[in-house]
């Protein structure tokens, strides 16, 4: 009869924990995603699925290759600080398919910066508009494009 | 001589490694079944985001409240329009003259957002004798180098990404609120719709496309200027507005190393 290298009761124990320990690695191997360690202790994959959304604003750039004229006239002038979708609004599915007309603008987008108030810095023309308001709309008198070219 | 190989050992081993076989296909289908749950994407690819760092600076004199920022922030990242719900917003601060005599430098300082500053700011009701001064502070993620938020996430998902931005993994979080408490410049909220914490993603969705974050190129006076530190272009918005400036974060005291830059910031400004 060949002796057991260890008596039964401690090899059991030994199976127990050899075998809690690999469900330990198993588990952790199974639920640990593919890009865990990709860039730091958090999913990788995380930032592709921040990077999938569409954008909603289409930038300027996109307006420059169909409208070059304006933006080089808008790029002259006190407003070459604006973005197109400043005024005129989300201009992505504009820029898919140009038969979708983009939002009409009113006076109150004019106002919304050129309204006086007490805190805004002095540099932004601003008016007072019971004071100020001679036509029927500001785009009577202003060019918005070049504000102090007048139509 | 008697050989260590008997009948029953040698099946015992053969029966041991086709059933180590089969395990090993099982747990490589659950992998792939795990992977599935967590993974979908369809993201644009080649954007590698060590061999960027991108940086917001803000000029406070040149933000004039007009509050488009925070529209355009809410149309392009469907941020729920609810009254608490901001990824950007504004501040009105009102310095009012001190007291005749009390020997202070200035008086009350009155900070009002209505709705964030979404659609602009009324007149002011303090006289208008009263005022010492007053600016808008536009405000977003503050890009901390050693953030508060991702330190007390207790599960792991909110990070520093390499470019830095801090987005927070919504399939990770749990929405118990920890981090919407440590983020010491009011960032963050909790989405009424998906019950997790939500923050300025920096537009990472636009970034990664060569875009500028909305809010960015919404901003009619460029008091909002972005860049990356990584990949300057010529006659960088960046480096000038750090060279022109006197340039400080906010709350500099607390060490969160905070990457948004400001100019032009008033003591006052919390």
């Amino acid at each position: 009869m060949h002796r057991p290298i260890m008596p039964p009761q401690v090899f059991r124990l030994v199976l127990l924990t050899i075998a809690i320990v690999a469900s330990y690695f198993m588990a952790r191997w199974l639920l640990t995603p593919a890009t865990f360690h990709a860039y730091g202790f958090y999913r990788g994959e995380a930032l592709a699925e921040h990077m999938t959304p569409e954008p909603v604003y289409a930038g300027r750039n996109a307006c420059g290759e169909c409208h070059e004229d304006v933006v080089k006239k808008l790029a002259a002038k006190e407003h070459r600080t604006l973005g197109c979708e400043t005024c005129h609004g989300v201009s992505q599915p504009h820029v898919e398919n140009p038969d979708v007309k983009l939002t009409k603008i009113g006076d109150n987008h004019c106002l919304r910066c050129h309204e006086a108030n007490g805190a805004r810095p002095a540099f932004i023309k601003q008016i007072v508009v019971k004071d100020h308001f001679r036509g029927d709309k500001c785009t009577g008198c202003h060019v918005p494009h070049q504000p102090n070219e007048m139509p | 001589m008697k050989t260590s190989v008997t009948r029953r050992s040698l099946l015992a081993g053969l029966g041991g490694a086709l059933a180590g076989l089969m395990t090993n296909s099982l747990a490589q289908t659950a992998k792939a079944a795990v992977k599935t749950v967590f993974v979908r994407t369809n993201a644009p690819r080649g954007y590698d985001p060590s061999k960027h760092k991108w940086l917001m600076c803000f000029d406070v004199d040149r933000c004039i409240g007009c509050g488009l920022c925070v529209e355009a922030c809410k149309t392009e990242n469907h941020v729920p329009q609810g009254p608490s719900y901001f990824r950007t917003w504004i501040e009105r601060y009102i310095i009012k003259r001190p007291k005749p005599g009390s020997g202070s430098a200035r008086g009350e300082v009155i900070v009002d957002s209505p709705n964030g500053g979404r659609d602009g700011f009324p007149p002011t009701l303090v006289p208008r004798e009263d005022i010492l001064k007053s600016f808008f502070v536009p405000k977003l993620c503050n890009l901390c180098e050693h953030s508060p938020c991702v330190q007390v996430c207790p599960v792991g998902a909110t990070f520093d990404t390499p470019d830095g931005a801090v987005l927070v993994d919504p399939h990770y979080c749990i929405g118990c609120g920890f981090c919407i408490q440590a983020c010491p410049y009011g960032c963050r909220f909790l989405n009424p719709e998906t019950k997790t914490a939500e923050k300025c993603t920096l537009c990472y969705h636009r970034i990664t496309r060569g875009k500028k974050p909305a809010c960015v190129e919404i901003c009619p006076t460029e008091a909002r200027i972005f860049g990356d530190l990584k990949n300057p272009v010529e006659n960088d918005p960046i480096q000038r507005f750090i060279n022109q400036n006197k340039v400080n974060t906010l709350k500099p005291h607390l060490g969160t190393e905070p990457r948004v830059l400001y100019a032009n910031l008033d003591k006052e400004v919390r």
